[in-house]
């Protein structure tokens, strides 16, 4: 969007101001959402969001602020403010980087995520045909009473460039697909959902047929409509593969971003080496996996994104580290500085994050368990890093009844405490999938997948009705 | 392009293509100030803008906004709006007939302070916390003030603007005594900087985090709840959804043909007034330009409206409410502006659970059904002490807790967070079941 004598011009006037490190990151966004109930367009509705974001580091302090207004005179302004509101604490003025910023364009090879089906093959009438396929794949019983379907496009092209010459430009481009079915047998509602979502163009819509996304809503619907109140108390729980994965997302991952690290709030601070979860779990954090929903190709403050092996069979092996935290921690950046737009400074952030095959055959996880929780498809949660508690919703569950699934059961919720849980994972089976989910934090709302095998834990408290 | 020319050009282009035009645009300005160890550190400040548009053509409608004021990114909105109007089945969509509406300021001198006095009110608030020596982290100690803009016009001749802003004082740690660790967020937002006291936020956050500390595990079974207003304000947030119009016309509102009946326990009285002069919600008119005023909600436990945009409205054959609520970059919906639960004669504290914060209610709660499963914090109620508990989960029906209130208290306080804007006092219930140990 801007010239490279912007960017370098821009960058000078932050360090001449005396900062350590002056990024600017650039975005324009194109997104569109359509939604229909019962068929019918309920709200469509298309956008541009356009803005950019100026960083500047006097030693530890960060100085943020943005503006839609890209005119060299407003962003020059935008910078003069932002250094005058530090006053009283503004670093050296720096000599060094006299005679302007050389940018040099990093390149990351050929776009694995690049769209296939991009979105201008078809109109905007082509669109609503696959979301009746979608709603009519969800009529498979009378008590289907309405279905929603929504059909997300997002294009964002992002521009990064920072004081020691770092220049990057990339595309995400992402769609999803959420069903939504609820069901009634005219005393009881229940509802049922069903989202994939990933960094492609329509071509998602190949790979998950309309009518089977909206069947996989509708059954889960039908199952909780027939599930009675879970009970409550502590128990072994199976959770299932896929979007069950959100449980270490929100009871580890959350804990092992830098953020809250390098301001000692996390509760798995300085434990690297350290044997933190069960010798039978090993989790990543991948933002290069092929067309993943939290995939790109650099993250929002120019590095490259990796493949990061954040615990090694139970033992510590890194955290998830952005420029900030790498700086006050000391720990090897990781490409994880992310935001969600430009209205946000980046943190350090989660992208495809989960837990690898085992090689338990999931059939034997239920051995032996007399009463327990299979937790078969979670909802969200929510965590508090500094003393781990953690909570989530369970979406899909059944009880275990000597050692097989037994009947439904619905408006289960899972808590604990994270580093406590993560050692109570005793078996790991061998179907990992990973699953699109929108994960909020201090810089704003993600794509996230998430992900891991069914694996069996010893013991959680399940609320459920006492 | 401005936000004020970007308005006129779009109003004149609908015009030439015989379209319907409504639009919405906002400007916004943010500070921010964070201290930490006695001194400021990170601060921002940004300013943002867009435009939203909702056309409507032969009875359709359809929406699109922008953030770049060029006349090429404005006309792709406009197509794309028109694009998506035609989407739309054959309906009978109309803009409300509009009217002057004239400019109003209800943001004063009351953010005028220097950026001294406000560096140091928010270094006070840090030290002060820090001060604690249970205070193991301070993750966040800052001052956050806001002012928008909001600028309304539409082909129908509805033109008007107004002015609001507020500032915030918050704090964000963690705690520890011995094993027992414990994090927190409180903030106290107002209308006016002067109105904030950085000694009594401290003093707040402190003492609302600091008396979970030592907790044990809960045992599970069914007791009576005691709801702090923090968590009431919570689960009012969830009732609107139920008395949102636009529920109600999407039919999925457990209220459906409930008006004039008890919902809610006689002692329940919910009112949403936009024109209260200390509320951070109010507004002089809503995002369709229709006039703000004071709506009973549930009276005496009886539903006596739900909330309404013109569409809604129309859409149910009930009255027009004068609820829109619509961002530049969002749909046409409805909101709240400042949620009042009346104040009754006061909760008893004999026995029983004090909750005091509720954890993963966005996904442990289904607005839908009402039925509630979520993380609690709290203080168990014995022989006149308050003895702290954790590991728990609480499970009611929304509805059903609703009609089940036994004692409603005379401590209403202002809550601005994530749910909204309300005043609201503690509700008492017996009998809510509890998960633990």
């Amino acid at each position: 969007m801007l010239s490279t004598y912007s960017y370098s011009a821009l960058l000078d006037q932050g360090r001449a101001a005396g900062a350590d490190f002056a990024e600017v990151y650039v975005e324009r966004w194109r997104r569109r959402a359509l939604r229909t109930i019962d068929g019918r367009v309920e709200e469509a509705t298309s956008g541009i969001q356009l803005g950019a974001g100026v960083r500047l580091f006097f030693g530890e302090d960060v100085i943020y602020g943005y503006t839609n207004d890209l005119s060299d005179a407003a962003l020059g302004e935008l910078i003069a403010n932002l250094a005058g509101l530090k006053g009283d604490a503004a670093g050296r003025p720096d000599q060094a980087g006299r005679g302007g910023i050389d940018l040099r364009k990093l390149d990351a090879g050929p776009d694995i995520h690049a769209p296939t089906v991009p979105f201008e093959r078809h109109d905007k009438l082509w669109r609503l045909e696959r979301l009746r396929e979608l709603d009519a794949g969800a009529r498979i019983s009378p008590h289907i009473k309405q279905v929603e379907a929504t059909l997300l496009e997002w294009e964002q092209d992002v521009w990064v460039a920072n004081s020691e010459g770092a220049y990057v430009e990339d595309r995400r481009v992402r769609t999803r697909l959420v069903a939504q079915a609820i069901a009634s047998d005219g005393t009881e509602t229940q509802t049922g959902s069903s989202g994939p979502g990933l960094s492609m163009g329509l071509e998602l819509l190949d790979k998950h047929q309309p009518a089977a996304v909206g069947k996989r809503a509708a059954e889960m619907a039908l199952t909780n409509l027939r599930a009675k109140p879970a009970p409550a108390g502590t128990m072994p729980v199976v959770l299932g593969n896929g979007f069950g994965g959100v449980i270490f997302h929100e009871a580890l991952g959350h804990l092992l971003e830098t953020t809250g690290v390098a301001r000692n709030a996390s509760a798995l601070t300085g434990m690297i080496g350290q044997q933190i979860a069960s010798p039978v779990v090993t989790y990543v954090d991948d933002g290069t996996t092929a067309n993943g929903w939290g995939s790109s190709r650099f993250d929002d403050e120019a590095a490259p994104t990796e493949r990061t092996v954040l615990i090694n069979k139970g033992v510590l092996e890194s955290y998830m580290v952005d420029r900030w935290g790498a700086l006050k921690t000391g720990y090897r950046p990781t490409g994880s500085g992310r935001r969600q737009d430009y209205t946000y400074a980046p943190t350090s952030r989660m992208r495809n994050t989960f837990v690898t095959a085992g090689d338990t055959p999931k059939e034997k996880l239920f051995d032996g368990i007399e009463l327990g929780l299979y937790a078969k498809t979670l909802g969200g949660g929510q965590v508090r890093p500094g003393s781990g508690e953690y909570n989530f919703a369970v979406r899909e569950g059944y009880m275990i009844r000597n050692g097989e699934v037994a009947e439904p059961v619905r408006g289960a919720m899972l808590l604990g405490k994270g580093p406590d849980s993560i050692k109570k994972i005793v078996a790991v089976s061998d179907d990992e999938a990973n699953e699109p989910g929108m994960c909020g934090s201090l810089s704003g709302s993600l794509p996230v997948e998430v992900g891991q095998p069914h694996l069996l834990v010893s013991d959680i408290v399940v609320g459920g009705e006492a | 392009m401005k936000v004020t020319e970007a308005k006129k050009w779009l109003l004149a282009e609908a015009g030439r293509r015989g379209v319907d035009l409504e639009v919405l645009a906002t400007s916004q300005s943010k500070l921010t100030i964070q201290a930490r160890d006695g001194a400021t550190s990170d601060v921002g400040m940004a300013t943002s803008g867009g435009i939203g548009l909702r056309v409507i053509k032969d009875g359709r409608v359809g929406y699109a906004y922008s953030e770049e004021l060029t006349e090429e990114a404005l006309g792709w909105t406009l197509d794309e709006a028109i694009g998506n109007a035609d989407l739309q089945e054959q309906g009978s969509a109309a803009l409300p007939a509009g009217t002057a509406l004239g400019r109003h300021e209800l943001v004063d001198e009351g953010l005028s302070a220097a950026l001294q006095e406000k560096k140091a009110a928010t270094i006070q608030l840090e030290r002060q916390l820090s001060a604690d020596p249970r205070v193991q982290t301070m993750q966040n100690a800052g001052y956050t003030e806001r002012r928008s803009e909001v600028e309304i016009g539409s082909t129908r001749g509805a033109d008007g603007a107004y002015h609001v802003g507020h500032a915030s004082l918050f704090g964000a740690l963690v705690m520890r005594e011995g094993e027992s660790v414990k994090q927190g967020y409180e903030q106290d937002a107002k209308r006016e900087f002067h109105q904030l006291d950085p000694g009594r936020t401290a003093q707040e956050t402190l003492r609302k985090l600091g008396r979970h500390l030592g907790a044990k595990p809960l045992k599970t079974g069914r007791r009576r709840a005691i709801f702090e207003p923090d968590v009431v304000s919570t689960l009012l947030a969830l009732f609107t959804y139920a008395v949102s119009g636009k529920t109600l016309a999407e039919k999925r509102s457990r209220l459906d043909g409930k008006l004039g009946t008890k919902v809610a326990s006689e002692l329940v009285t919910i009112v949403d007034d936009a024109t209260l002069p200390d509320g951070l919600g109010s507004r002089p008119f809503d995002s369709e330009g229709t006039a703000a005023r004071r709506l009973v909600i549930v009276e005496d436990g009886v539903l006596r409206s739900f909330i309404h945009n013109s569409d809604t409205a129309a859409r149910t054959q009930q009255a027009n409410t004068g609820h829109a609520a619509r961002s530049y970059r969002g749909t046409l919906d409805v909101g709240t502006s400042n949620l009042l639960l009346l104040p009754g004669s006061g909760v008893t504290y004999g026995s029983g659970l004090l909750v005091t914060d509720l954890m993963g209610v966005h996904a442990g709660a289904n607005p839908i059904t009402g039925d509630v499963s979520v993380q609690g914090m709290g203080l168990e109620l014995v022989g006149g002490e308050q003895v702290p508990v954790d590991d728990f989960a609480i499970s009611f029906n929304l509805f059903n807790l609703l009609e089940r209130v036994e004692e409603v208290g005379d401590d209403a306080e202002w809550i601005a967070g994530w749910t909204g804007v309300a005043k609201v006092p503690s509700l008492a219930v017996d009998d809510v079941s509890f998960a633990g140990a």
